[in-house]
This record gives C-alpha cells, structure tokens and sequence, in this order.
C-alpha cells in the first residue's frame, strides 16, 4: 500500500502525466493555432507561375541561378527534372523547373532549432546563414527537396577569380573562404527568390533568364499583380489556365503555381 | 597447460590494447579533421542527409535512456532483483550519453554554435526541446551517479585507496557516512529518477518524434515511431547491462547468475515488444504501398539493406538472442546469456540504421536523379572513410570510458552494501 509520502502515488503519478500533456500541447499548439490562410491577408506575397506549356528544357534558370548565387558544386537551388512520358512514336519529354516552393506553411521552419530559416513578411523563406547549426533537419523535412547542404565543393585554398567574387545572396557579399569552417560552407542553402534582386526591383534570375518566357514572377496576394518579367497580369493567368501545386495535399500551401 | 592459457591471454590482451589505441588515435585524428575542414569529407548526400553518424547518435542516446530507466526500475519502482546492477546501468547512462552527444556535435555543419539552439530556442522545434532536455537529463543522470556512489567515494577517501586525489574529487568535499546522510541520498536518488523518467521519455521518444514529424519522408511520419524509440531503447539499454554484467560483473557467482538471467529475460521482453512495433510500422507502409513508403520497405527487405536487416536484425538481434534466452540448455550459462545482450545491442545497431538511411534513400521526386549531376546528388549512400573512422573512434572511446569505470568507479554491489542496508527508506 502506498504511504502519502511515498513519491510514487497514484495523485503524484497524474499530476505528472498531466505535465506531460500540457508540455505536449504546449509544442503542438502554435502549429495548430496558425490559420491555414493567413497567408492571403499579406500585403506581399512573392510566388511563381511556371508555364509547363512553355518550358523547353534547356536548363537556362538553373545555370542563371548558379550564377547569379554563386553557389559551388553539390549545392543546386534550381533544378529542371526531366521525364519522358509515353513510349514510341507516342512520346513526348516533360520539364519541371524546380525552385524553392517557398510555402505559406513550410515545414522546415518550424522544425528548426534556431529559428535560422524562417518564413519573411512577403513570403520569401529565407536562411539566418549565421545562425543555422547545420543540423539538416529542414532538409530531412522539406517534402519538396530544395535544401542543399553546402559541403564545401571548391573552397580552393586560393581562390579562383570565379570563386574569388562576392555572392551578393542576402545582400551579405560573402565570399568562398578557407579560413576556418566560415558560413556558408556547412550551412543548410536554398533559393531565396533572389531577394537581392527583388529588392532592387528586378526579378529573380532564373525567371529574368528564361527563353521561352515560361517562369513570371510577382506579388500573387495583390488584386492587380503583374508578372515583374513579362507583364502578364497573375491572377488573370491563374484563373484562365488549369494549373497544379506540387504535393498540395501536404498542407504547405505552395507559393509556386505550374501551369499545365 | 594453465601457464600457456595465461600466456595465451596476455598476449590476446596486448593485442588488442595495441589495435584499441590505434582506433581511438585514427577516430581522433579524423574528429580533429572534421572540425578543421569542415563537412567535405562526409559520405551522405543531398538526399540521404542523416547517415551513420545520427544513426550511432540514436543508437547511443536509446542505450543511455534505457539503461536510465532500467535503473529506475531499481531506485524510484523499488525493483530488488536488480538492485546490484544499479550503479552500472547509471554509469552506462552517462558513458552513452557522451559518446552519442560526441556524434551529433560532430554532425553538425557547425558544431561551434551548438549553444544557439538554447539562445534562440524555437518553441515549435521538437530538435529545440530535445536539446533543451538532452541538457537536463545528462545534469540528472551526473546527479544520480554522484548520489549512488558517494558514500563508496567517501570511504575510498578514508581509506586511503588510490588515485586519493581522484576519490576525493569525486565526492566533492563530504565526509558523512552516518546512517542519515544515506537515508537523504536514497530520498534524492528517488526524487531525480521521477524527474529523470520523463526527461529520458521525452529525450528519446523527442528523437523518434524528431522522425516521426519529419513529413517528407512516409516511413518516419505517423505515432509509432516515439513509441518504438521508447521501447527500442528499453530493449538495448537491458541487453548492453547484460552482456556488460555478464562480463566484468563482479559477485559471487549464483547472485551474478541470477541477475544476469533477471536482465536478460528482462530484454528479450523489450525486444519482442520491439520487434511487434517494427512489424506494425512496415506492415503499414507495404500494405498500402504508396509508392514513396513501400519503395523503402523493398530497399530493407530485398535491396541493399537486406543484409543488415535480415542477418544483423533478425537473426543476430533477434532470432538467436530469444534462443540463447528461451533453451535450458544455454540460459543457465554466463557466458551465453551475456552473447545474448552483445547480440541484440548489435542488433540494435543495425535497427537504427535501417531505421535511418533507406527512407531517404528514394528521392522525394523519382525523376529529380539525373537533373544534377554531381556526387551530392547521386542516388544511394555509403559512409565515407572518414565516417567510419570516427565511428570506430566513438566505439573505441567507448570502450576506454569502460575500461575507465570498471577500474576506478565503485560499480560492484560489495562496495555499496553499506548504504544498502542505511538507505532503505521504504523498510
């Protein structure tokens, strides 16, 4: 029989699964609280609509991206994924260019530990370089596979002119550097839509770069929004061509639109 | 005969101090380097961006959380049968918990601002929180061990047994033998193990929950998963203390025996509760074989993985083990109830790197092979030389932290009779 001091009764055992439970809710409850749409009552919203229709697969955005971030080899923020649908003489290829979905619910910002990547005001989810610990939960977490972790590929003792330029992501003009294990060698890196860019109110490269004119680029939360490349009104495109969202059924609301 | 015997084993032993030191010497050497040139010299990929070191980091931090709450069994639910393998599973606790703390630290692409995870801690991270709790359950875990084991420091102290400066740094000043000093530890010992319960729980059941809300990947995502790191470390925290005692236990043989048994039977429990888990998990995800889910299963039970899941899994972690446990034959027999821990912690081993690697294995988007060519982006993982090293290293670190406390730390039951009979609070 259980004496009133002894630690282990049975009111001592539930006050502490009672803890637990609250602890429990304590976590899960921002995650729950976070209103689906509050995205759409942004003032700014920055997102993509990528022309399927119109992608030629010539992987221009994915080269003008890596030249524009600098970034080394083993880190690619923009892929083109290919694949060939159907058999001969029946058959065609099929190109995705794969930015960033910088979602209005990402799953990688709120698993990380430090808040590094977080999600801005216009919707652009971004990366704390000095801050991220380089742990690669986000990586582990994003559904889509945009996160690279930058290995440190071609931090050359002495630089090469080409290494030896100033990436101008983030605005942080850092250059590739040996010294020590310097960010953002060993930090997680992802597109950023080129918010350097869109600061000076140009478009993100691989939109600017594209032949075909297949990616527009803009604030899709504004009524009258324009593509800042091409001029085509978003909305007007959204609501005349059938489009997707990758993985949609995830809940991470995508701000990436692909027309079909 | 009995001399060559003796020679014979000398010689075993230098050996194998010899092949100790150069594991340790090279695993240092390549931590060193780690730390130096940062992540280049890592095996994982863009796609498989966890690998054998966060797979021996749960696998170390689950034997550390189970052989805790196996020594709660002990100190706060009152279990006597295990009473005499108390202070070795608290000190197993911490051992694990260091070498598994070695690992994560070295995974990190910077390791240097570990510290930033507490200064700007992410209310909605379970990484944060399992952090947070990592710290407070290792304060708890030192605590205990100092409660346990003070009194045995202090009569080293009086009498005068040697390393004295070692002894008297461990009992950090007390001098108290009398019969209330002990009735006070034994008090605390409960109190931290209470606490120490939920902070274990939450430390690696946070770990399978690190998994288990990771969306992306299908065979991590769901509620079995914190269970299964719960019970998992329950199963390898047992069997490390079997073989451990088994081994090095110092006491009379019948009482060695029958611990030894308590323990084992103890585990192949755990580890059948284990096995039903892992069942659950993969039964799930093949049945309804949505694609991202069954392709991992296939990758464990007929792809690369079938190795380490059928041989080292099934039939060393478990078929063998339930046979050495369950046949009179063996059961009565140190020697093989210890084999039987060594096999499932092996086994464990091998669960955690199944449990790690292939569901990250296939790509989030099948036809995203091939749009990148570059190492990082290839399909498939196989840990880097240095990888293994430093692994090696953590292992061999690990034996010496052993070596370590069998020498100088009183784990055997004799040295601990006297706050035994002083401190039992519940008589």
């Amino acid at each position: 029989m259980s004496k009133p001091e002894d630690p282990m009764d049975r009111r001592h055992f539930l006050r502490l699964g009672g803890l637990a439970g609250a602890g429990a809710l304590a976590v899960t409850a921002p995650v729950l609280a976070a209103e689906p749409n509050s995205a759409d009552k942004q003032a700014i919203r920055y997102g993509m609509i990528i022309d399927l229709k119109r992608c030629v697969g010539c992987k221009a955005c994915a080269a003008a991206c890596k030249a524009e971030n600098h970034t080394p080899p083993g880190v690619a923020y923009n892929i083109v994924m290919e694949e060939e649908v159907g058999t001969y003489p029946d058959v065609r290829r099929r190109f995705i260019s794969r930015p960033c979905m910088h979602c209005a619910t990402p799953s990688c910002t709120i698993v990380c530990p430090t808040k590094a990547t977080h999600i801005r005001d216009d919707g652009i989810v971004a990366i704390d370089y000095n801050r991220c610990i380089g742990c690669r939960y986000c990586i582990s977490a994003c559904p889509y596979g945009v996160r690279a972790f930058d290995y440190g590929h071609n931090y050359h003792e002495t630089a090469t002119p080409y290494e030896s330029q100033p990436s101008p992501e983030y605005g942080q003009n850092k250059k590739r550097n040996l010294k020590g294990n310097e960010s953002p060698r060993g930090n997680v890196r992802k597109c950023h839509f080129c918010i350097h860019r869109v600061k000076k109110g140009l478009s993100p490269a691989c939109a600017s770069t594209c032949i075909a004119n297949a990616i527009h680029f803009g604030n899709l939360n504004d009524p009258e929004g324009l593509c800042t490349v091409h001029g085509e009104k978003l909305r007007f495109l959204l609501a005349t061509r059938d489009h997707l969202r990758l993985k949609e059924d995830l809940g991470n609301n995508p701000s990436v639109y692909y027309l079909t | 005969m009995g001399t060559n015997n003796n020679e014979g084993n000398a010689l075993i032993r230098v050996i194998g101090y010899i092949v100790l030191i150069i594991v340790t010497a090279v695993g240092l050497w390549e931590m060193g380097a780690k730390f130096l040139n940062g992540p280049i010299d890592e095996g994982t990929t863009q796609l498989v961006t966890w690998g054998i070191w966060v797979s021996g980091y749960i696998f170390f931090l689950g034997l550390s959380a189970g052989s805790f709450l196996i020594s709660t069994l002990i100190y706060v639910f009152g279990v006597r049968q295990l009473e005499e393998a108390g202070p070795a599973a608290l000190v197993q606790a911490l051992g694990c918990l260091l070498l598994g703390g070695a690992l994560i630290v070295l995974d990190a692409g910077h390791p240097e601002r570990m510290y930033m995870v507490l200064l700007y801690f992410n209310p909605t991270s379970v990484m944060a929180y399992m952090g947070l709790f990592y710290n407070v359950y290792i304060a708890i875990v030192v605590a205990e061990i100092y409660l346990v084991m003070r009194p045995a420091f202090v009569r080293n102290v009086q009498s005068g047994k040697r390393p004295t400066w070692l002894y008297r740094l461990l009992s950090l000043g007390s001098t108290r033998l009398d019969k209330e000093s002990l009735v006070r530890d034994r008090k605390w010992m409960m109190v931290l193990g209470i606490l120490g319960i939920p902070a274990a729980v939450i430390v690696h059941g946070g770990v399978g929950t690190i998994f288990a809300v990771a969306k992306a990947r299908l065979n991590w995502l769901g509620g079995l998963f914190p269970l299964l790191f719960i019970v998992s470390a329950l199963t390898s925290g047992g069997a490390l203390l079997t073989f451990l005692t088994a081994a090095f236990g110092k006491m009379p043989r019948e009482r060695k025996l029958k611990l030894v048994n308590f323990l084992a039977q103890l585990t192949i429990g755990f580890l059948l509760l284990d096995a039903l888990i892992t069942f659950a998990d993969m039964f799930t995800t093949s049945y309804t074989a949505i694609p991202s889910g069954a392709s991992t299963d296939k990758l464990v039970l007929f792809g690369p993985y079938k190795w380490i899941f059928w041989i080292v899994e099934v039939a060393l972690g478990l078929v063998i083990p339930l046979f050495l446990v369950a046949s009179p034959r063996t059961n009565k027999a140190l020697g093989w109830l210890g084999l039987a821990g060594l096999l499932v912690v092996i086994g464990m081993l091998g669960a955690r790197l199944t449990l790690v690697i292939p569901p990250q294995v296939t790509p989030l988007f099948e036809i995203s092979i091939g749009a990148y060519n570059h190492i990082r982006y290839a399909y498939g993982y196989f840990p880097s030389t240095s990888d293994l090293l430093v692994m090696l290293g953590v292992f061999a670190i690990g034996i010496w932290m052993m070596l370590g406390a069998r020498k100088y730390l009183p784990l055997d039951f004799e040295a601990h009779e006297g706050a035994q009979q002083g401190g039992d609070v519940t008589s």
